[in-house]
């Protein structure tokens, strides 16, 4: 346990618990990064983005048993916990909302597509494969519920799709995408 | 609450994904506490969503110095060093000043413990069947019971009650490996005896108190130790 680097995800929270500041910053080090892009890219803003990152970690060392690693991986739980905050802040700022429904528009009208902006690295090649068997209007849906912050009614009256249909495209898409990640034996899928 | 269980199984995907309105999302999760195999589903979606989210480059430099600096302070030493019971604190008269400071202290704390209420009531609604946790919570109400913040994690306490029924609030402390276990320890007199194995996710542990003067937890591999040779993760003195 002591080298931290070589400690599972699991036993990093374990050792947070225990006050261990190594452990949070070994934690920080692996999903830092992959939390501040999320945040970034749904709050727009450099200093939100820091700011929501700094609230993610904190939550982690005052409540790590807030974790379970039977119910998900540490990145998953991290991403999911800044995603809500941010979507949360996105929410509470109407001006920059209403700026961004309109540049999302703009982009899903401009044929824009969530596997331009997927990473790009050896899974990113399988989840791009995997979003290229999605039909557009559900990567479509997706794209602008999760990246956008959008509530599923909104991104259906951007895209002048009835509720119900984005509703169930978005689920449908998931699902199918988690289909075809498991087939091309992305670990946490499996 | 009108909803069927096959319109709510629709919102999944859309609450995985932070995509419904706080009534909807109150709803949900009044569900969830309930089927395994709806949240099973949303951390499914939330595991893709992961991976459609970008690994990044690396967080910007200087923000973990942020937010190392906004710890909580220093770790309480892990030695097995007691802490003061609650029903025993000295009483002092302080002046008027102090008295401000004290309640402002209070209120932090006080705001630390509805933190951890919260915590235990998500905890009791997720079993509110189980008699276990409800002799705890009636110890933790008796006026005569002691109750004891073992040192060295957060949130793990030990209530004792007049008849010697003993019972540690183990919930707070971290999920092990499925091969590790937690152990409870007591010592009675110059001996540290084992009062019980854990296992690794323990909630609430009942222990038989009389005669025992401080309580530990250690770490140890699955199925427990004769005798332990670990450092504890938590202790405390009982009287």
């Amino acid at each position: 346990m002591d080298d931290l680097s070589l400690a599972s995800d699991a036993a990093l929270v374990v050792a947070i618990g225990r006050w261990r500041q190594d452990a949070l910053a070994e934690a920080y080090r692996r999903h830092g990064g992959a939390v501040f892009g999320l945040a970034q890219r749904v709050v727009n803003d450099r200093t939100l983005a820091e700011e929501v990152v700094q609230e993610v970690f904190l939550r982690l060392w005052n409540s790590p048993d807030r974790f379970d690693p039977e119910r998900g991986s540490l990145r998953s739980f991290l991403l999911a916990q800044c995603h809500g905050r941010s979507v949360d802040l996105v929410r509470s700022e109407s001006a920059r909302r209403a700026r961004e429904a309109r540049e999302h528009r703009e982009r899903a009208e401009a044929g824009y597509d969530l596997e331009h902006e997927v990473w790009d690295l050896a899974v990113g090649e399988h989840v791009r494969e995997a979003l290229a068997e999605l039909p557009a209007d559900e990567r479509q849906a997706i794209e602008l519920a999760y990246f956008g912050g959008h509530s599923y009614r909104e991104v259906a009256s951007m895209l002048g799709q009835p509720e119900g249909t984005v509703k169930s495209r978005i689920r449908t898409g998931l699902q199918r995408l988690r289909g075809g990640l498991s087939k091309a034996g992305i670990g946490a899928l499996t | 609450m009108s909803q069927t269980h096959d319109e709510l199984r629709e919102l999944l995907g859309v609450y995985a994904l932070d995509a419904v309105d706080d009534d909807e999302r109150a709803t949900i999760e009044r569900h969830l506490v309930t089927c395994p195999r709806c949240r099973a589903e949303v951390e499914e979606h939330r595991e893709v969503a992961t991976l459609l989210a970008d690994p990044g480059a690396d967080a910007p430099a200087g923000l973990w110095d942020r937010i190392a600096g906004s710890l909580d302070e220093a770790p309480p030493p892990l030695v097995l060093t007691p802490l003061t019971p609650r029903a025993t604190r000295r009483r002092r008269w302080l002046p008027p000043a102090a008295i401000g400071i004290a309640a402002a202290l209070l209120i932090a704390v006080l705001g630390a413990q509805v933190r951890h209420q919260d915590d235990r009531i998500n905890r009791l609604e997720a079993s509110a069947a189980d008699p276990l946790l409800a002799s705890y919570e009636r110890a933790l109400g008796d006026p005569d019971a002691t109750v004891v913040e073992l040192a060295g994690a957060r949130g793990v306490q030990a209530v004792v009650t007049p008849d010697g029924s003993g019972y540690l609030g183990a919930a707070s402390l971290p999920r092990l490996a499925p091969d590790r276990t937690y152990q409870l320890w007591g010592k009675v007199g110059d001996d540290l005896v084992s009062l019980g194995v854990l296992g690794a996710d323990p909630d609430v542990v009942p222990f038989r108190a009389e005669g025992v003067t401080l309580l530990a937890v250690t770490e140890e591999r699955a199925g427990g130790v004769v005798r332990s040779s670990q450092d504890p993760v938590v202790s405390g003195q009982l009287s």
